[in-house]
Formats: structure tokens, C-alpha cells, sequence
């Protein structure tokens, strides 16, 4: 059976065709606008190297993104403290954003390139990343919320049981969940 | 310098209290109540949640490679993860598992950070 990511000598091995570099290529670029707040090009480049948002005491208490897809790539650190919470939140958020965006920029920049494709060890730990942070975003679309939803979606994919705006979500899921555990085990070898 | 004089052991009269100015003298720490050495003993916690997205492979994978945890190990923490529905992946101070709830978000792992009760 084809091994969609293998790892090999020279790096990682990418046997996916066009078609399929283009897909995960574009979702890549959704993950990037959707983690755009519009704060980072007129943030100070020191706050961007620390990675923080801004010192200035006065500004609004950070929230969680309205989005719960969103909202799910930038969980609450703090369960039982608001304001532990709300620190992490105003520490930790825009540099989470600020790498999670430049690491999917990265894959698809790697994936762009002509065949063959070969990922450089930190080109296929960002993919792997920005492929778990896609399949969260869509599994929040798609409302998995408990291992069971996960079981029925297979289920319900496999019987073509849905509308087909449904179905097409349902099944790139689904494929980037089985690539994902190729990339993984090429990753996990180059460690 | 670690070293001091039989003399000097002994305080000196003449010598006035700290006044807030700089000095060279041993600086002598206030010591802490027990409830605020307890406070400071009692270590904090980052605890990975259940969700049905992430890979079991995955899972045991970033343990593995941000924790540096044998195989064994980090497939325990990935199976408490699974069917308990959370697992605490490390111990540390409040700092520590601030920077390590930021990486498991990095992965995209569902983390919290909390002090140890």
C-alpha cells in the first residue's frame, strides 16, 4: 500500500499527488487566515519576539475567540482561576497564534514545491502540527465532542448518511486523519 | 567570603538596622510562615484532557518528544489520557507548567495548568 509520508535518508518522503498536496495546501491557508486577528502587522517586533501582545496595563483583559473552532487551537490554560486564565491568555496567545501561523505557512510552502517533495525534518513537524490543528478546527465544525461522535462520523461516512456539504467535510476529516498517522510515524523517526 | 570571623558572628553593637539604604552585610531573609512555605512546596500540575480528535499515535508521540519520556511512559499517559479522560503529564512550578500547557497547545492538545491538591 502507498505510504503517503515515509520517512527516508534525506528527510521525509511526501507521496501525495497534486490534487492531494493542493487540498491540505489550501487548508493550510484557511488555518493561517483563521488564526489572522489582524493585530500582527501592527504589533512592535519585540512583542512579537517574546511573543506577547502588548505590556500596556490598561488594555481590555484578553477573551477566549468567539469561535469555538477557534477557541479550541487557543484553549483557556486555567479551568478554576478566571484570572490564571486570563494571564496565560494575555501571555501565551498571540505567540501561539504567531507560530501556529508560521508553521502552516511553512508546511505549504514545503508542499508547493516541485515533485519530488521531500520534507526537511522542522517542514514535517510543522505540517504534522498544522494537521492536527486543521483536523481540530474541522472536527469542531463537523461537533465532535465526545470518542463516540468520532465512532458514529466513520460510521455515518461510510454509509453515505448525510448531506453532502456534510459529507465532503466528513471526508477530508477523515483522510487527514489516516495521512496523519503516516506523517507521525515519519516524524517520530526522524527524533 | 563564605567564611566569617568569630568576631563578626557576633553582632555588634554599634551596628544600626537595616535602613533601606545598600549594604554588604549577610542579607537576612525574613523566614516564611509554615502556611507560606507550605504554599510554596506544594508543586502545579499540567494536566492533558480526553478529546476525540487527537491520535492515540500522536498523543504518545508528543510525550515522547517535548517530555522526553520513554516509550513506556508516555503510552501510560496517553492511555490515562484516553480512559480516564485526563492524565497529569508534569510536575513543576507554576512557570514550568505555564510553559508546558503552552506547548501542549502548541501541539494542539486540550491542557490546563493548576496547583497540586
Amino acid at each position: 500500500m502507498r505510504q503517503p509520508f515515509k520517512s527516508v535518508r534525506a528527510g521525509i518522503q511526501v507521496n501525495l499527488d497534486q490534487q492531494e498536496r493542493d487540498i491540505v495546501v489550501q487548508l493550510l491557508g484557511q488555518l493561517d487566515d483563521l488564526l489572522d486577528d489582524g493585530l500582527a502587522a501592527s504589533t512592535d517586533p519585540l512583542a512579537t519576539l517574546v511573543g506577547m501582545s502588548g505590556m500596556d496595563p490598561d488594555a481590555p483583559p484578553p477573551q477566549p475567540p468567539d469561535d469555538p473552532a477557534l477557541a479550541r487551537l487557543l484553549p483557556d490554560g486555567n479551568r478554576d482561576d478566571p484570572q490564571a486564565a486570563t494571564e496565560y491568555r494575555r501571555l501565551t496567545e498571540f505567540g501561539l497564534r504567531a507560530r501556529k501561523r508560521s508553521g502552516a505557512r511553512l508546511a505549504a510552502a514545503a508542499l508547493s514545491r516541485p515533485e519530488p517533495v521531500l520534507l526537511a525534518t522542522d517542514e514535517g513537524l510543522a505540517l504534522l502540527k498544522s494537521f492536527t490543528d486543521v483536523r481540530l478546527v474541522l472536527g469542531e465544525r463537523l461537533e465532535l465532542r465526545t470518542d463516540e461522535d468520532a465512532e458514529k462520523l466513520h460510521e455515518r461516512l461510510w454509509a453515505g448518511d448525510g448531506d453532502p456539504s456534510w459529507l465532503a467535510t466528513a471526508s477530508i476529516y477523515e483522510l487527514l486523519t489516516s495521512w496523519q498517522e503516516y506523517l507521525v510515524a515519519a516524524v517520530a523517526k526522524k527524533r | 567570603m563564605t567564611h566569617t570571623s568569630p568576631v563578626a558572628r557576633t553582632p555588634l553593637p554599634r551596628r544600626t538596622p537595616y535602613s533601606g539604604g545598600v549594604s554588604i552585610a549577610p542579607v537576612e531573609l525574613e523566614k516564611p510562615d509554615s502556611a507560606q512555605e507550605l504554599a510554596r512546596d506544594v508543586p502545579w500540575v499540567t494536566i492533558v484532557w480526553n478529546d476525540p480528535i487527537n491520535t492515540m499515535s500522536y498523543v504518545t508521540y508528543v510525550f515522547q518528544s517535548y517530555f522526553g519520556y520513554p516509550r513506556s511512559k508516555a503510552e501510560k499517559l496517553m492511555r490515562d489520557v484516553h480512559q480516564k479522560g485526563r492524565a497529569v503529564v508534569s510536575t513543576g512550578s507554576r512557570e514550568e507548567m505555564e510553559r508546558d500547557t503552552e506547548a501542549m497547545h502548541e501541539f494542539g492538545l486540550w491542557a490546563t495548568f493548576r496547583k497540586d491538591d
